[in-house]
């Protein structure tokens, strides 16, 4: 019908992109795919990469494996799996092409008691285990051993298995977990071992066709589906100098937003391809090693990757372009459909606060299979901006129905360069494609999925009244609403710039954000407004659709218990005897 | 009786009552298939059927510690793995004799999706077929093709919602008709289920750190049940139904159980996410008789190779069960006094005067060979040397018979009532007979063995341990004769799902069969009572967890419904105030009188050809009232008046406009009323423990607001009203908010005191 629009002025005409933060939803990577959900032991649940709190020259990477550990699950409590390599790849290069810096882990057991059915008994420790971590920085061609026979601590099982001197191990368990800090021949610090699920989602509600609880609401409260379950967390906290792409240290950035400060993470679990059984009770392995799980950024493989899809995700690097024939389902993500009115929206209340624009700014329409920006492709206004074919290729502006490629395909796929129209709405004057307020840059253009981290951006402190678990989004509606930062483009340190999917912090509300993402929050921070904001008319984009998206949660916002200020941060694992329950469903 | 016996086993023996060892019967039990939930075999069941006598209940538990909330890959049985539940009833075959073998298919019915169920389609839809053997797996028949495993009970979005998920009327409908029947007479159920087994995991395996209020370590985690009720008659070695019984303990009626779980010798991972190649042999990695044995009684060393022995070559585990390593708790020469939560549980080590059953031990050895054993169960000439093997092996009397023979109605092996004082050998009041001595660990069940009422007050989780009790102490049966005692039909004969059988086996791993037989606690005192302290001290210990977290379903499947990972209300999400369609750039509806003006602004109106003004007084249900034809130009401002609006409730306004050529949009939805404060109003106000909201309309969602804006509660008004608690809210003043689809429709304050 009729539509033409918009209008004003020959500066929109045009428009942009995207932005911040990103796109699918739910449950990190807990069981995510069919076949990983049988094999707990090589489950990689998630990846957290950001700037230690605890001192600022270094980063810390925390890759956690095995999803829901009863914290009584005995009498075989959870470990490390042998024949498994469990693996951190790190990329601070665009043009390379496989890892910059690997980090393998492999692990041994050995049982101190074999004539009991307990695990711990007498001082001795059964089923313990060591681990050997090498470092390659060749792409994986050779590996340097930095640690060897490092230790991973009991499972905490109790009282009288940790402190009792008689029948347990007669210590505590804190100084169980401090002595397995350890220190790498190359630098590092290293932990392996037992601790509390840092990640927390409401299972119950996201998977049941999405039947979302949020925070507060009086109709039913958010469960914790992780809620006082163990993972196992491998910590490195590592020199920034040794993770910038040139040995340079933070001091030495451009600006806080300094483009050669960006590194990839991702983290995988492999095994060997062949297994056999023997009818002794034994388990051997041999041949090729098989990637069997990967994560990078949070929830992809739980809720961005259909059912179809999942295990051949598991089983890819995100290099040599593997990713791309997944990326249609960034630019028009399933969940797309169940914030859309055309769609499946109506039948989805949970998420009724969640609307994609459809009209954005009288024209725009981003719900799935709409083409989005792609009328402005051609336009001058493109001209020098990050839609330009001329300077960035196709990827974002593919054709007329894959209008997430602006935004949600680059969060995932390429990070978010400080360049037009990435740039926060303040000072645009209502041209998205005018230069706006820098808040993002974590731009490694590899084509793939991995939890991108500026470097050079400063920690906002744990208890910094701004601090906030919403990340980018709350830098984002800071850098437009807070007297501080929106009355100059200028780029400043606004708090929570460190904040996922600039890297991912422990506290940050990643199932949240991504939600958000998924209705057109990071369009919205770089001008391409709701629907209900009229710029003749309305008072200010501020408004009712911006408010309920901004004001929605996804369930839990916060892990059940704290972090610990110092490395590894993840806290002590729950104690199997007394841990305080909580309903988990 | 004792030539049949001698004939048929030559040597050996058996034992007892109740039984050994402890604690968590398997879940997890062993390093390697711990690491293998879909084939980990975490319990078995076998009892005559509460709900139909004439039949036996086989139940195999599988999958420990799935989260019910545990998406969006929930989980179900795997491929590529054959789950087995085998019987031996005849003594005198090799082998078992009649094998059950499921095996399951999965299909992806949506792969579009990562939602388990969406939009009545299911992924990892899972079937399965039944193949039976009657000749000891030399040949199978399929007995059941496509059998259905109900889906996860996700929430009631997937399974009973008609759009979005299901639309079953409950999930109990999806077990019921999940609920086959072989060809061969058996009714079969394979799906999710509440895990019916109980314990106190925390406190377990911390070293044994028992406790009198336990927690659950299983509570609110399903597994996944294979059930199977079959006619006795097909499970009897000759077809006999119990009519046919000699007696409640007639031997002719017993069967061994144990399930398994086997998967293929290779297995290879594909380099692209497919699923894995399998092939070679099959290869038997978990499996599971009497509970417990392999998380509590084999040690670590060999608990990976007892998941892989079949129970024919159990023997070379058998000094686990002589000397357990449970005893080393109980006896203070040992640590005894290190594991205080087993304090009430003390062995026998001087029992009658003369007789020590702690671990290295004589035992009864010193009875070997003696005129008083002639004719028992302790004659070697009878029984072989299985029950007195040495002078360090005492439990090779009780606990090793009741895990790998099953226990004769022969002396010893009878309640110590109507023996003379002090004689454990002489005939006493007959209590059990589930003996089948294949040497292995089996679950075994005398079939002939009445069932007992689960509303009998003598009911007891107890078991046999119950039902020697009674016999020891109830007047009822306080006689020699053979009597069917309540709890007779419990575990060790067999196992129910209420049976506490970590309890019955800590108790029988400190001696209580022994007690139960007339080898008496320490403190007993020739003529006096032997319920001594010791004794009550065991009769009343438990391990922490007397019963599941719910209840069993009367019949068949017995198992509980699982639980359901979303419980309680959906939320409704706050609507967005409608999105304008491209042209529509504001839309006002105000008071005006009597009547309502509607204004409206569009841009863009090349195609437009006019517009229909539709009104409604519910909200939903809207008819036209009025046309306006469209202007030209690029942006035009349209007035209409509503002449005859609803005084009372609310009007609702919307705008279609339609295009020339037909194709047509909505405006967003305003609305007026002109009823203000009677249309929604509270009462009492000021209020104290509750207020009641009114409201014209139904389903109008009442929303209470403190001073400061913060939401204290949600609530929905049904046939016009509802009643909301205040009792938690502080004293202030409160306002209430009434909206209808998502229309603000009055807000009123409230003074709570």
């Amino acid at each position: 019908m009729r539509r033409k629009i918009l209008h004003k002025g020959g500066k929109l005409f045009t428009l942009l992109l995207v932005l911040l933060y990103h796109g699918g939803v739910n449950a990190s990577s807990h069981r995510e795919a069919p076949l990983i959900s049988r094999d707990p032991l090589a489950d990689n649940t998630d990846v957290y990469a950001f700037r230690s709190p605890d001192d600022d020259k270094t980063i810390t990477i925390i890759a956690n494996y095995i999803p829901f550990e009863s914290p009584e699950g005995g009498p075989n409590y959870y470990t490390f799996g042998t024949g498994i390599r469990y693996e951190i790849h790190i990329k601070n290069r665009a043009n390379t092409t496989g890892d910059d810096i690997t980090y393998r882990f492999t692990f041994s057991q050995a049982n101190e008691d074999p004539s009991t059915f307990f695990n711990i008994r007498l001082g001795k420790q059964n089923l313990k285990t060591t681990y050997t971590c090498e470092k390659s920085t060749n792409g994986g061609q050779t590996f340097t051993t930095i640690l060897t026979n490092g230790i991973v601590p009991p499972p905490n099982i109790g009282p009288r298995s940790i402190e009792n001197a008689t029948v347990g191990l007669g210590t505590t368990y804190t100084a169980l977990r401090n002595s397995a800090i350890l220190k790498a021949s190359s630098g590092e610090k290293v932990f392996c071992g037992p601790a509390d699920d840092p990640f927390f989602v409401d299972l119950a509600g996201a998977f049941d066709v999405g039947n979302f609880r949020p925070e507060g609401n009086m109709t039913n409260a958010p469960k914790d589906g992780l809620a006082r379950f163990n993972v196992h967390s491998i910590a490195l906290k590592i020199k920034i100098s040794a993770l910038q792409k040139d040995g340079k240290a933070v001091q030495a950035a451009k600006s806080i937003l300094d483009a050669d400060y960006v590194i990839g993470v991702w983290a995988s679990a492999s095994r060997q391809k062949i297994r056999t059984i023997t009818t002794t009770g034994e388990k051997n392995y041999s041949g090729d090693w098989v990637q069997v799980s990967r994560l990078g950024m949070p929830l992809t493989n739980e809720a961005v990757i259909p059912v179809g899809m999942k295990d051949k995700w598991n089983s890819l690097t995100p290099y040599s372009s593997n990713d791309l024939q997944f990326a249609d389902y960034f630019s028009n993500p399933e969940l797309g459909l169940y914030m859309d009115d055309s769609k499946f929206g109506a039948a989805v209340p949970s998420l009724n606060a969640l609307r994609i624009q459809a009209a954005s700014l009288g024209s725009f329409d981003f719900r799935n299979g709409r083409p989005g920006l792609f009328p402005l492709k051609g336009n001058a206004a493109l001209a020098g901006t990050a839609l330009d074919d001329a300077i960035f290729g196709t990827i974002l502006l593919p054709n007329d129905h894959s209008p997430r490629a602006v935004d949600l395909l680059p969060i995932f796929y390429t990070g978010v360069p400080n360049l037009i129209p990435y740039q926060l709405a303040t000072g645009k004057n209502g041209n998205p494609l005018a230069a706006g307020k820098p808040f993002i840059n974590n731009f490694l253009p590899t084509l793939g999925d991995m939890l991108r981290l500026n470097m050079a951006v400063p920690i906002t402190p744990r208890n910094h009244p701004k601090f906030s678990s919403l990340g980018i989004v709350s830098a984002a509606v800071l850098g437009l609403t807070d007297t501080l930062y929106n009355k100059t483009t200028a780029l400043q340190a606004i708090p929570n710039m460190d904040g996922f999917p600039n890297g991912r912090r422990l506290e940050d509300d990643v199932t949240t954000i991504e939600l958000q993402a998924v209705s057109g929050v990071a369009l919205a921070a770089i001008g391409l407004w709701y629907d209900d904001y009229h710029p003749n008319t309305s008072p200010s984009p501020v408004t009712d659709m911006l408010k309920n998206v901004l004001t929605f949660t996804a369930g839990p916002t916060k892990n059940d218990t704290t972090f610990q200020p110092q490395f590894p941060f993840v806290q002590l694992p729950w104690r199997g005897y007394d841990y305080t329950q909580q309903p988990r469903f | 009786m004792k030539q049949v016996l001698k004939k048929v086993l030559a040597s050996l023996v058996c034992l007892i009552c109740i039984q050994t060892t402890i604690l968590a019967s398997s879940h997890r039990e062993a390093p390697l298939i711990s690491n293998d939930p879909l084939a980990d075999n975490t319990d078995l069941y076998a009892f005559r059927s509460p709900c139909d006598s004439s039949k036996i209940v086989l139940i195999a538990n599988y999958i420990p510690f799935e989260h019910p909330a545990g998406g969006p890959n929930w989980y179900t049985f795997g491929e590529n793995i054959r789950y087995e539940i085998r019987v031996d009833n005849n003594i005198s075959t090799a082998g078992d004799d009649i094998i059950y073998r499921f095996t399951f298919t999965q299909v992806n019915e949506d792969p579009t999706t990562f939602f388990n169920i969406r939009l009545g389609k299911e992924n990892l839809k899972t079937t399965y077929m039944l193949e039976k053997s009657n000749n000891g797996g030399a040949s199978f028949s399929a007995v059941i093709t496509n059998g259905v495993v109900p889906p996860p009970n996700i929430g009631p979005r997937s399974i009973e919602n008609p759009v979005v998920g299901l639309g079953a009327s409950s999930y109990d409908a999806l077990i019921t008709s999940a609920i086959a029947t072989a060809s061969s007479g058996e009714k079969v159920f394979c799906g999710p289920a509440d895990d019916p087994f109980f314990v106190d995991l925390g406190g377990a395996f911390d070293v044994g750190g028992f406790r009198k209020t336990g927690r659950d370590g299983v509570a609110k985690f399903n597994c996944h049940s294979i059930c199977i009720e079959v006619p006795i008659s097909s499970l009897q070695k000759d077809g006999k139904t119990t009519a046919m019984a000699s007696s409640i303990l007639d031997p002719e009626f017993v069967i061994g159980v144990y399930a398994s779980a086997s998967r293929r010798e290779i297995s290879t991972l594909s380099a692209d996410g497919a699923a894995d190649m399998v092939s070679g042999d099959w290869i038997q990695v978990s499996r599971l008789g009497m509970p417990l044995t392999n998380e509590a009684v084999i040690a670590l060393a060999n608990k990976d190779k007892w998941n892989a022995t079949k129970p024919a070559n159990d023997l070379q585990f058998a000094s686990y069960f002589t000397n357990p390593e449970l005893a080393l708790y109980m006896d203070d020469s040992q640590f005894g006094g290190a594991v205080p939560g087993l304090s009430q549980l003390r062995i026998q080590s001087n029992s009658l005067g003369a007789f020590d059953f702690r671990n290295g031990k004589k035992g009864l050895f010193d009875l070997k060979g003696t005129a008083a054993v002639a004719g028992t169960a302790l004659d070697d000439a009878i029984f072989g040397t299985i029950l007195l093997p040495d002078n360090h092996s005492p439990r090779a009397v009780d606990l090793l018979p009741i895990f790998y023979t099953g226990v004769p109605n022969l002396s010893p092996y009878q309640l110590a009532t109507g023996k003379p004082t002090g004689n454990p050998l002489a005939a006493g009041k007959p209590f059990i007979n589930n003996f089948l001595p294949t040497l292995g660990d089996y679950l075994r069940l005398n079939m002939a063995v009445p069932v007992t009422d689960r509303n009998d007050p003598k009911f007891s989780t107890l078991g046999i341990v119950g039902a020697a009790v009674l016999g020891l102490t109830d007047p009822t049966y306080t006689n020699i004769n053979l009597q069917f005692i309540p709890n007779m039909d419990g575990f060790p004969n067999g196992r129910r799902l209420e049976d506490d059988v970590t309890t019955i086996e800590l108790q029988a791993v400190s001696g209580v069969a022994l007690a139960a037989i007339g080898l008496w606690y320490d403190d007993y005192v020739v003529g006096g009572s032997p319920v001594t302290p010791q004794l009550l001290n065991v009769l009343t210990f438990n391990a922490g967890v007397t019963q599941n977290d719910t209840t069993f379903k009367p019949c068949f499947p017995y198992v509980q419904t699982p639980w359901r990972g979303f419980v309680g209300n959906q939320y409704v999400g706050p609507k967005s105030v409608d999105p304008l369609p491209v042209n529509w750039l504001d839309f006002t509806a105000n008071k005006s009188g009597n009547k309502v003006q509607l204004r409206f602004k569009v841009s863009e109106t090349v195609d437009n050809k006019y517009f229909n003004i539709e009104h409604s007084l519910d909200g939903t249900s809207f008819a036209k009232i009025g046309t306006v034809d469209a202007r030209p130009g690029t942006t035009s401002t349209y007035i209409y008046n509503d002449h005859n609006p609803s005084l009372q409730g609310i009007n609702y306004y919307r705008i279609k406009q339609v295009d020339k050529d037909g194709s047509f949009s909505y405006s967003v939805i305003r609305s007026v009323s002109f009823a203000g404060s009677a249309k929604n109003y509270i009462s009492p106000n000021p209020a104290k423990d509750f207020i009641n909201a009114y409201s014209s309309d139904d389903n109008t969602r009442v929303t209470v607001y403190d001073a400061t804006g913060k939401r204290m509660s949600v609530n929905s008004t049904s046939k016009g009203s509802v009643r909301i608690d205040m009792s938690k809210l502080p004293n202030g003043i409160y306002n209430v908010v009434f909206e209808k689809n998502g229309i603000k429709t009055g807000v009123q304050k409230v003074v709570k005191q």
